[in-house]
């Protein structure tokens, strides 16, 4: 075992840039693979996540308490049938009092009183002040993006109600409540009804669910069950933006893995296909086979356990702050704490990764193990049947430069390793074409539709629990913002609930108006809306309700009802959502008004100084910055970082093949510099070479690339109900697809020129004497 | 190739040449002169720095201390550049493992040479295909390397040093790794050479070579010239 160690440590000393470079490659695959495998399990199931870890209620019961009592409902908590149950608690009604301050909750809220937020079921994720223990204090139901501000605040009350104060805010992704108080403080409220919280063994289907809840509440009366709501609409309805962007994220996390894999089995594997003349000496030196397999993992090993021990933690260091910024906002249906590495992810990057290297080692080492020691030692230095005889002496014939001529031809001669190089190059440019495909889509995708506005000024203001309203009406809102400096376009929004002829389910029916109502960015089939008595209707919404492009459909608002065809469908997965043009918004409902105007301004415009502006010239309206919201700013960092980590890692795995193809030629080398070579000509002929292969890997990758793009993109965004608009897929233009061609050869001859230089300084006496 | 007026000149001077690889000295301080026209032997025990003398002459490798002169160039001044130049113009050099590229056909690995300075690949390989009719191996110029026996490998290897006409050919142990028979063809393809004007220094163990193609015989030991003879032209 000494001497095994011994000659591994002696190889790995005289093979210093290879064995960097191995670390270099296992340290950054693994580092792409923790992130990636982290983003395919957190993208995989956010919301059953968050769910499982405040051990949510499948079922939220509410029952009639003149119909049953608490210690009956107890009773059924016990019920052979329930797997866990929190309740009873008391819950009630109350609307607040109209243009007060509502905290986002609306103005209806649902008050549960309960005496600790801890439980079997429900575990609430008290992230702010603490939990109202006496009457008098409210702890309110917000995710944790909502401001802590607002703590010790008012709650304002409607008429008789009791004085309640903020004393906590707390989310609850099931949304039992929009706000709790102390059991003592609800009477006060006049309860309505009794709340139960249930977990079931089986909450697959609503079916199963409902069934459950049958079985544990058979023996109470029969009015007693007064609503029931299964947490799986809860879920649908929660994770629906999150749902739109997570297939994207899961095709970079299964690109990085499989990049990862197949880089270090490419590396690793030439490692030991170029130690074969090394394998040799040693069997002559009286190694058995099974010492040289050992030599060579053991060789192998040192840097890919450095590498991925080191990458793992790179990986767990770079994950962290990148998932907490991709995984939370009110958008992702998940708490700000809830994102991390799962622990298993560490285990399989720590086994799995050298486990990778020592497999990919292991088929070239078991070659070498059947090999004779003089094949072995032969492998490097004895003559070897001549090969691409055509190719060779055409290029020989030709007027090229000579060593332009003898780097052409080298990649032909040795079709084993050139096909290894050729390997890591489309590879390298295949990640890299898909990559920055996704990229882009992914982009598109999370800016569609805002490129029309920089500046949305809301309708609304509150101020210290009031709420202002504009001393503009809405013609006049339009011609004071299109006055303000800076502004070029404005567009009004209204939406209004509606329901479709036939159907129980709402509609959001939104309604434009003003310089820019089309989003012709988002339109995937037909047309936008040309006037009254149109709409366009998202993908989701067609599907769900079984409507296609060009058929009619009555909306319905009150007592009135619209006829309206469906122009066209646009990108969105909410299946509620409809748009039509203002005309057919005000048909419904007439006296609608716009609840936000969303501003294009001038090109060279400040935003922060039109806000300013905006917000002086009427205190009644609110603001808003933000051009893109939380999930833009996700796919565009989340698909910027990936890229480049994948390009890095791909880049890494062709530099270490060129390099190891450099060494494998040092005796060519300095045979060519013993008749006259010049240092300049080494350099030309090695780089041409990599530039060949380069060339040819380029454009096999890129085509590969693209194919991969068009193949997985639609099929993903389908997966969610998305059709995505033709320009979100044909993502790339001849100058971009030549830029990633150029690109692919670029990194072959970096990666070759290093090396190349090197080769050219070589004493030539000292390379015949040690080959 | 010397022509008659220049025969007798001295075309390569060492004085007091050092090569140190850390602490051992492969050359410790050699000093001889070589004139055209002139075949020497240069023979000793294994590791006592011969090859070294010859890399150092052939500009294969860099002297730590004193000065090579080669037809005037003093070879240790010389850039990377320069020492390829100085090898591709003034230089053959026949290796004991040929040091062919097993990729090139013969006629490819001898024309290389003339390539690499720029003639056209057509004039290039027409000189080639004449220096292999000289050396009897016409039928052999589209073989590879690898098919080739050890003695048409060392012809193929001749050829080539010689492409380039050079001033002086270096060979060292030439015959080293032939069989007998091999190894009297190319010790009579180095006495056509020199007896036609080639200066010629070989490295070898072989004193029958010695005798054989060289007029001077310099003895080498640890690093130094320990004797020099005259020989007596081989019948």
């Amino acid at each position: 075992m000494r001497a095994v160690w011994r000659a591994a440590r002696a190889a790995v000393r005289r093979r210093r840039l290879q064995t960097l470079v191995m670390a270099l490659v296992t340290l950054t695959s693994t580092a792409a693979m923790v992130v990636a495998l982290g983003l395919v399990d957190a993208a995989s199931a956010p919301f059953d996540k968050a769910f499982d870890r405040q051990r949510g209620p499948h079922v939220v019961a509410a029952f009639d308490p003149a119909e049953v009592t608490d210690a009956r409902l107890a009773e059924v908590a016990r019920e052979p049938g329930v797997e866990a149950a929190a309740g009873p608690y008391s819950q009630a009604t109350v609307e607040l009092p109209d243009g007060s301050m509502s905290f986002g909750l609306g103005t209806e809220i649902t008050v549960v009183g309960r005496a600790d937020p801890e439980g079997p079921v429900d575990r609430l994720d008290l992230w702010a002040g603490r939990w109202a223990t006496r009457p008098g204090e409210v702890v309110l139901n917000r995710q944790s993006d909502w401001t802590a501000d607002d703590l010790g605040k008012r709650l304002p009350m409607p008429p008789g109600g009791p004085a309640l104060t903020v004393v906590g805010f707390a989310f609850d992704l099931s949304r039992t409540a929009d706000a709790w108080v102390a059991p003592e403080q609800i009477d006060a409220l006049r309860p309505t009804a009794t709340q139960m919280l249930f977990r079931f063994p089986d909450a697959s289907t609503d079916d199963r669910l409902r069934a459950q809840l049958a079985t544990v509440t058979d023996g109470l009366p029969a009015d007693a069950l007064t609503a029931s709501r299964s947490y799986l609409a809860l879920k649908h309805q929660v994770s629906s933006s999150a749902r739109a962007y997570t297939p994207y994220l899961m095709a970079f996390g299964v690109l990085g893995v499989a990049v990862a894999v197949l880089i270090i089995a490419n590396v690793v594997s030439g490692a030991v296909i170029s130690g074969f003349r090394h394998i040799g000496v040693l069997k002559a030196l009286g190694f058995t086979p099974g010492q040289v397999v050992a030599v060579y993992l053991t060789m192998i090993s040192v840097p890919a356990v450095l590498g991925c021990a080191l990458g793992t933690v790179v990986g767990n260091l770079l994950a962290r702050p990148f998932f907490g910024f991709v995984f939370t906002g009110p958008d992702a249906g998940v708490f700000h704490d809830t994102v991390g590495l799962a622990p298993w992810i560490n285990a399989v990057t720590l086994l799995g990764m050298p486990a990778v290297c020592v497999l990919a080692a292991l088929a070239p080492a078991l070659r070498a193990h059947r090999m004779s020691a003089a094949r072995a030692i032969s492998a490097g230095s004895a003559p070897r049947a001549g090969r691409a005889l055509g190719v060779q002496r055409r290029l020989a014939g030709s007027r090229l430069p000579r060593s332009v001529s003898l780097g052409m031809g080298l990649p032909f001669a040795r079709p084993g390793r050139s096909a290894l190089t050729l390997a890591a190059v489309v590879l390298g440019v295949t990640t890299v074409t898909f990559a920055t495909g996704l990229a882009t889509t992914m982009t598109r995708f999370g800016e569609a539709g805002r490129d029309a506005y920089q500046v949305t000024v809301y309708a609304s203001n509150f101020k210290d629990g009031k709420e202002i309203r504009p001393s503009h009406d809405d013609r006049g809102l339009v011609a004071l913002l299109a006055g303000l400096p800076g502004a070029a376009e404005i567009t009004a929004r209204a939406s209004v609930d509606v329901r479709l002829t036939g159907s129980a389910h709402p509609v959001i029916l939104e309604g434009r108006r003003g310089d820019r109502p089309r989003l012709d960015s988002v339109l995937t089939d037909g047309r936008w809306t040309r006037g009254g008595g149109e709409i366009v209707a998202g993908s989701a919404f067609l599907r769900q309700n079984g409507v296609r492009v060009g058929d009619r459909v009555g909306l319905e608002k009150g007592g009135r009802t619209e006829r309206v065809l469906v122009v066209g469908e646009f990108m969105e997965s909410n299946a509620r959502v409809v748009i039509a043009d203002w005309p057919t918004l005000t048909a419904l409902a007439p006296d609608e008004k716009p609840i936000a105007y969303h501003v294009r301004l001038r090109d060279g415009a400040d935003p922060a100084a039109y806000a300013r502006a905006a917000r002086a010239a009427d205190p009644g309206i609110t603001p808003d910055l933000r051009g893109g919201n939380s999930i833009t700013r996700t796919i565009i960092g989340s698909a910027t970082a990936l890229t480049l980590m994948l390009a890095v890692v791909a880049a890494l795995g062709v530099f270490n093949t060129v390099v190891l193809n450099t060494r494998d030629r040092r005796r060519d080398l300095g045979m060519l510099k013993s008749i006259g070579m010049t240092p300049r000509q080494v350099t030309v002929m090695t780089v041409t070479s990599m530039a060949v292969l380069g060339a040819i890997g380029s454009l096999l990758g890129v085509p590969l690339g693209m194919a991969g793009h068009h193949l997985v993109i639609p099929r993903m965004a389908g997966a969610v109900d998305l059709t995505l608009p033709a320009y979100m897929t044909d993502v790339w233009r001849a100058p971009a697809l030549a830029a990633l061609a150029l690109a692919g050869m670029m990194i072959a001859v970096l990666g070759a020129l290093v090396p190349a230089r090197r080769a050219g300084r070589l004493t030539v006496a000292e390379v015949l004497r040690s080959e | 190739m010397v022509t008659e007026d220049s025969r007798g000149e001295v075309v390569v001077r060492l004085d007091g040449v050092r090569k140190e690889y850390g602490e051992t000295a492969a050359l410790a301080g050699v000093s001889l002169e070589i004139r055209a026209g002139e075949a020497v032997a240069v023979m000793g025990p294994s590791g006592c720095g011969k090859s070294t003398l010859l890399n150092m002459i052939a500009g294969l490798d860099r002297p730590t201390g004193g000065e090579i002169v080669v037809h005037g160039e003093n070879v240790g001044e010389l850039s990377e550049k320069g020492l390829a130049l100085y090898r591709r113009r003034r230089i053959g050099m026949i290796f004991q493992f040929f040091n062919l590229i097993d990729d090139l056909s013969a006629l490819d690995n001898v024309a290389l040479a003339a390539q690499l300075t720029g003639t056209p690949a057509r004039q290039a390989r027409r000189r080639a295909l004449e220096l292999f009719d000289e050396l009897g191996i016409a039928d052999r110029q589209r073989a590879y390397p690898a098919v080739l026996s050890g003695g048409e490998r060392q012809r193929v290897a001749v050829a080539r040093a010689l492409m380039n006409r050079p001033a002086l050919l270096l060979a060292d142990e030439p015959t080293g790794a032939l069989d007998s028979r091999s190894g009297e063809q190319v010790m009579d393809l180095l006495l056509d050479l020199n007896q036609i004007g080639q200066t010629l220094v070989l490295v070898t163990h072989d004193e029958h070579l010695a005798r054989r193609c060289a007029s001077r015989l310099i003895e080498f030991a640890d690093g130094r010239v320990t004797g020099e003879h005259t020989l007596e032209p081989s019948a």
